[in-house]
């Protein structure tokens, strides 16, 4: 009697098993396209924790706004969380030192930056890169070596652009005056170091005067003023960013000089573009701030993805836009952006 | 299994039935798998493909009944315009004005006469610059031409600090003064645009609008693309006529536009569709497997614990059995119900068997001792006749004396061997029953023979078979001594360790080996009554094979013939 319960068990246990295999197949089976949403959805989490902060020098001109487009651009097509932020101020080092320490608090995975300070950020950058945290340089560089990819224009070449255009003039005695913006910031003293090689060789040309201003319309337009009244056979000027564009632009319309003095300026928004047409200013040297900010999350995504970067040094395009070919095809995609 | 065993095996039989149910199921499940999974696959790409193409062909077909339904609109726009054109100059003044107001979307109205000249404009509260560079919003259209013409989409250029995007719709149109002028209305971009960048078909897929020569109207990523950073196949794109077709890399859908001749694409992935759902199909398939080889070798592992490994310990035992049936002691084993239902079967067998095995043993003891008692029971006629004869012919003589102790040890004699039918009788009366036969023999013999009795005092309360003793000294008496003057028997019972020995000697002619063993296998003749090997096959019987007679001889000095046997106290059961 006894082996004949044992067998019954033993039979009852082997149905059992079998049964509940079968169970599991059916399940696994039926809840197929489950799993397969559990393993995007997995995906798609950890993707979510890969977190990159974007720190830039300003948060308020179209050519930072152009370059937040870009990055917005591919963080959708990367799946990538982004913050962007960048002191009010754009001389302020320390409150960007500041951010930079508080994305590394806050887990950031890259960090884009375009630093205010070539020398005072570099301490910082070197701080986030001890954390983990990878460094990609846009636009203005920092002295790091521990940067793992730098996207910006070829500043020195972009000044010489500003060189050729201005030796581009049938006038014998070309009279310069540079306005530059603050003195610590790398890009803007490579792109004078670029201009002042180009025109170095050229006999016409006399550089006049050479200030450096803060990085807002007022001091530039105060500094040109102050230029043009101190030199009055100054017949071109020189500027290197938007905001001190903006500046010589007030300046020469104010007092209006836009027939006699050629000003070639960098950067585009809407009151340049017009202040081109309405011959205040001459040329400007156009940058493609939507591919630095496009490129630079595309090369973080490559760093979180794959750990390094071929390529150390991306250089994106520069373009010449002046009076003649500003309403062509490709200036107008270059110049406006759609609303 | 018996009958291989010895035999080389064929590959069937090396195999174990839980190998081969593995293997089956393996197999039967690895190809319904693969067939499953094949066919599977192939109608699964096939549906997703075609939902593929339903799905961007009604999505492309959605965003092109919203966009003729725009340029419907501002057609009715141009109807307008030009209904408004008819009429007095104020009239039209004010109601273009009032246009550009209300219609947000319209940024400009230009008019320009007949060569060109900007006559006339309408700009809402913007500034018109003072000094126009270039006129984007001018296009040249064929005098006589009727219908509307739509421009590229270009930056606004005759508005101070404001460059939107816009299309212009150009159209001739005729004044009041029944002159023909030309229209043109720019409408803000953006709307298109802002539309077009929500498209979205499948989960990366999009759509953008090129003109009808190839030329990029408006693509969602367009700044990439103006950045190099990003491009379409415009060689595939440019030329082709509607409909929706499969390349490489996507699914290209195309449908143009009425008036303007654009051309509405749609772009979606179904490779990336596919391949990312593969991948997830993949997983779930390989898991699947997995977990099927995991569940085949569980049901291997217990089909053969269920199975084989009881039907093996079965088979096992059976082995055992075969080998030593007496021993064998079975323990069930355990298993699926046939394998229990043998197994008890077994079981019963063993045990069935071994009684049986018993019985006939026993049975075989009880036959032979029935059989031996029997011929104890005969007592050899021609030694009745004989001693009947000689105690006639002492009567006749009148030795009456002699004739007395004849028969009482005759009676003696008899008595002792039916012993009321006892097998065992003690060593005494053994003795009793030697002697008497040897008195009778000594009479008939003529005291040819003497003999003497050397039996240990202890010994004589054990027991012994009966008639063991007269047999051995019958054959002394009739081989031994029959030639010789002066025989000797010499009889003596003494312990020796554990066992009592008997022996029985003669000074006869004795034997030689061959004979010696020969008497111990060689059942006894009529004549002869009992014989030894009869003695010899009792003591075994009872005792054990240690036990039994053992004879050494030597010719012409005489025989010993031991008879070993165990101390006996008591009588041991009563059969027979």
């Amino acid at each position: 009697m006894k082996t004949g319960n044992r067998q019954i068990w033993l039979s009852l246990g082997g149905i059992g098993l079998l049964a509940g295999g079968l169970v599991l197949l059916i399940w696994i089976a039926s809840s197929g396209p489950w799993l397969f949403d559990l393993g995007r959805a997995k995906e798609g989490a950890e993707n979510r924790k890969h977190y990159v902060a974007v720190i830039v020098k300003s948060t308020t001109s179209s050519y930072w706004k152009s370059v937040f487009a870009g990055a917005n651009a591919a963080k959708t097509e990367y799946n990538l969380d982004i913050t962007v932020e960048g002191p009010e101020d754009e001389e302020d080092c320390q409150a960007q030192n500041q951010m930079i320490d508080r994305a590394v608090e806050q887990g950031a995975d890259v960090i884009l930056l375009s630093a205010v300070d070539f020398q005072e950020n570099a301490q910082a950058v070197e701080r986030a890169v001890l954390a983990g945290v990878k460094v990609v340089v846009i636009d203005s560089d920092v002295d790091s070596d521990k940067v793992s990819c730098r996207i910006s224009t070829d500043n020195y070449q972009a000044g010489r652009m500003v060189g050729e255009t201005v030796l581009d003039t049938d006038s014998q005695a070309i009279y310069v005056g540079i306005v530059n913006f603050d003195q610590v910031s790398a890009n803007g003293q490579q792109r004078e170091a670029g201009f002042r090689d180009a025109v170095a060789g050229d006999g016409r040309v006399a550089i006049v005067a050479a200030v450096n201003v803060n990085s807002n319309v007022e001091s530039a337009k105060e500094a040109t003023r102050e230029m043009l009244a101190a030199h009055p056979q100054m017949n071109v000027v020189v500027t290197f960013n938007e905001w001190t564009s903006l500046g010589v632009g007030y300046a020469i319309k104010e007092l209006g000089l836009a027939e006699e003095t050629k000003v070639i300026a960098f950067d585009s928004n809407v009151v340049s573009v017009g202040m081109l047409e309405t011959g205040e200013v001459d040329a400007l040297i156009v940058q493609n701030p939507y591919a630095m900010g496009y490129l630079g999350i595309e090369c973080a995504y490559r760093l979180i993805n794959d750990g390094q970067m071929d390529q150390q040094v991306i250089d994106t395009t520069t373009t010449v836009v002046t009076r003649e070919n500003m309403f062509s095809e490709e200036c107008q995609r270059i110049l406006f952006a759609f609303d | 299994m018996s009958k291989a065993g010895g035999q080389k095996k064929t590959v069937v039989q090396r195999l174990s039935l839980s190998v081969i149910m593995t293997v089956v199921v393996v197999t039967v499940v690895s190809f319904a798998c693969c067939v499953g999974i094949t066919a599977y696959l192939r109608i699964y790409r096939a549906s997703v493909e075609g939902n593929a193409i339903t799905g961007s062909e009604q999505a492309i077909k959605q965003v092109h009944s919203t966009l003729e339904n725009y340029a419907k609109d501002i057609e009715e726009i141009m109807g307008l315009i030009r209904s408004s054109m008819g009429k007095e100059e104020g009239e039209k003044d004010d109601f273009l004005r009032n246009l550009v107001e209300v219609r947000k979307e319209v940024v400009i109205i230009t008019e320009y006469d007949n060569h060109g000249n900007l006559t006339n404009c309408w700009q809402g509260d913007n500034r018109l610059k003072e000094k126009i560079l270039q006129n984007l919003s001018y296009m040249e259209i064929p005098k006589g031409e009727e219908g509307l013409f739509f421009s590229s989409p270009h930056v606004e250029s005759l508005i101070e600090n404001y460059y939107p995007w816009v299309v212009t719709i150009a159209q001739r149109m005729k004044n009041h003064q029944k002159e023909e002028v030309l229209v043109c209305m720019d409408i803000r971009f953006s709307n298109i645009a802002s539309y077009v960048d929500n498209v979205g078909i499948g989960q990366h897929g999009y759509c953008f609008i090129m003109d009808g020569a190839g030329g990029l109207v408006y693509h969602p990523q367009q700044q990439l693309i103006h950045a190099g950073l990003k491009s379409e196949n415009w060689e595939l794109l440019t030329g082709r006529p509607d409909g929706s077709f499969l390349q490489e890399d996507g699914i290209y859908t195309i449908q143009s536009m009425e008036n303007n001749g654009w051309k509405i694409v749609g772009v979606s992935f179904v490779d990336e569709m596919i391949t990312s759902k593969l991948d997830g199909m993949a997983k779930i398939i390989g898991f699947l497997l997995f977990s099927m080889l995991l569940a085949t070798l569980l049901v291997g592992i217990f089909s053969s614990k269920l199975v084989s490994s009881p039907a093996n310990k079965l088979m096992n035992a059976m082995q055992q059995f075969e080998k030593d049936a007496e021993n064998f002691t079975f323990c069930q084993v355990n298993g699926t119900r046939e394998i229990a239902a043998l197994s008890d079967s077994f079981g019963h067998m063993v045990v069935q068997i071994q009684n049986l095995m018993e019985q006939v043993r026993r049975e075989e003891v009880t036959l032979r001792k029935t059989e031996l008692n029997a011929l104890q029971a005969q007592i050899n006629p021609h030694f009745l006749y004989n001693t009947l004869d000689s105690i006639a012919w002492m009567c006749e003589e009148g030795r009456t004396k002699e004739a007395i102790t004849m028969v009482n040890a005759l009676a003696r004699l008899f008595r002792i061997s039916i012993s009321r039918g006892h097998e065992l009788i003690t060593i005494e009366k053994e003795c009793q029953h030697a002697e008497s036969y040897l008195k009778i023999q000594k009479y008939r013999y003529k005291n040819r023979f003497t003999y003497q009795f050397d039996v240990e005092e202890e010994c004589l309360g054990y027991f012994c078979n009966k008639i063991t003793l007269q047999p051995i000294i019958e054959n002394a008496i009739n081989h031994g001594l029959d030639m010789c003057d002066e025989g000797r028997i010499c009889i003596g019972v003494r312990r020796r360790g554990e066992d009592i020995l008997m022996y029985v000697e003669d000074n006869g002619v004795g034997m030689e080996e061959d004979r010696c063993r020969e008497i111990l296998h060689r059942e006894a003749s009529d004549r002869t009554g009992i014989g030894i090997k009869n003695v010899n096959d009792r003591i075994r019987i009872y005792f054990g094979e240690k036990y039994g007679l053992h004879i050494e001889s030597e010719l012409d000095v005489g025989t010993r013939v031991e008879i070993c046997i165990p101390c006996l106290q008591e009588e041991i059961g009563t059969e027979g």
